[in-house]
């Protein structure tokens, strides 16, 4: 979901013509900002390459390993990271679009995910003739991060 | 009101345990400029914070400190896991051991317990999130320390997904004080506080 290319370079932003004195000005980002796709974004720690900015070049490179979750931990990642978009753009209608397209694939992977491993929360029912949601590993725990 | 998603935000699967970075690394979960705090500090801001995208904000900003938090904790906690007699014996990790065994508790990398006072809601709106950019920008600092001192890839892919989300939260809190600003009498922003006087 890469937004085509865009005048503007992607580490700047629009600060106002005139400022008032004695306030900390952080630039706007510009509306509908390019994107990483949602693996490289949850690798990457952001959505935004303009945002992306390492301490001494140290960058995680490595795609995620394969693990049940790790889809729905991308897809999560980008809808927070569009919310928290939003919270400050909220008349950004191509990312807003993009947020509901990310939701759409959230909905169905989760629901594709509990079916297979059980619920995420209480408010998902599966018909598993036992109760769940007690079942190891929980997410805290080294199994329940392992690659599948 | 909050309800638990069985998953982590980024999976955090670290191989070797390490009980002296452990110690180090608890300083995010109870220490000065940990996930506790940034958690507790943006979502207990929201009471008093007037405009509808600096609640939301707060809230989002707010809950997905919480997530970190568990992060930490995963770390810790598989840092510490299957500790063999010599590695409790770690002059830097038993004083910890002692108190705490291998559960995991708010405290700074000094062994200084999770303290409120460590955080602030002013309940005026400007200078609470003047003190949520700072307060990102000290986990950044904290997350680039521990960059340095961890050699850990394991437990450094995560570091570096913690320490860009500072990045991007501070970006947000900086244009939370533009939409605030726009809002506030443009002559003087300082004129009154939008929290107790609108």
């Amino acid at each position: 979901m890469q937004s085509k290319k865009r005048e503007i370079p992607t580490g700047m932003g629009k600060l106002p013509a005139i400022a008032p004195l004695a306030n900390p000005y952080v630039p706007f980002q510009m509306d509908n900002p390019e994107q990483y796709e949602a693996n490289l974004g949850l690798v990457r720690g952001t959505l935004y390459p303009g945002l992306d900015l390492p301490f001494q070049g140290m960058v995680n490179k490595k795609p995620l390993p394969q693990s049940p979750t790790s889809e729905l931990q991308a897809l999560g990642f980008a809808v927070q990271e569009l919310a928290l978009y939003l919270d400050t753009h909220r008349d950004d209608a191509e990312a807003l679009e993009l947020y509901r397209r990310y939701q759409q694939l959230l909905h169905d992977k989760r629901m594709e995910y509990v079916r297979k491993h059980g619920p995420l929360s209480h408010r998902d029912q599966t018909a598993a003739p036992e109760y769940e949601w007690l079942n190891d590993p929980w997410p805290w725990e080294y199994s329940g991060n392992q690659e599948v | 009101m909050f309800s638990y998603e069985k998953k982590l935000q980024y999976p955090v699967k670290i191989k070797n345990p390490n009980p002296n970075l452990a110690k180090i690394i608890l300083t995010q979960y109870g220490g000065p400029d940990g996930e506790l705090g940034a958690s507790l500090r943006y979502l207990s801001q929201r009471y008093s914070m007037p405009f509808d995208e600096l609640k939301g904000l707060l809230t989002d900003i707010g809950t997905e400190e919480l997530g970190h938090l568990e992060m930490i904790g995963a770390i810790v906690h598989q840092l510490t896991r299957n500790l063999k007699g010599n590695q409790m014996k770690d002059p830097a990790f038993a004083p910890y051991f002692v108190d705490h065994t291998v559960g995991v508790y708010p405290a700074s990398a000094a062994g200084t317990p999770w303290s409120a006072a460590t955080m602030q809601v002013k309940g005026d709106p400007i200078t609470d999130l003047v003190e949520n950019m700072a307060a990102e920008q000290k986990a950044r600092t904290t997350y680039d320390n521990i960059l340095r001192i961890s050699d850990d890839p394991d437990v450094n892919d995560v570091i570096k997904f913690l320490r860009e989300r500072e990045v991007v939260h501070f970006q947000r809190f900086g244009e939370a004080v533009q939409l605030l600003r726009d809002k506030l009498n443009q002559k003087n922003v300082y004129y009154m506080n939008p929290a107790v006087d609108i």
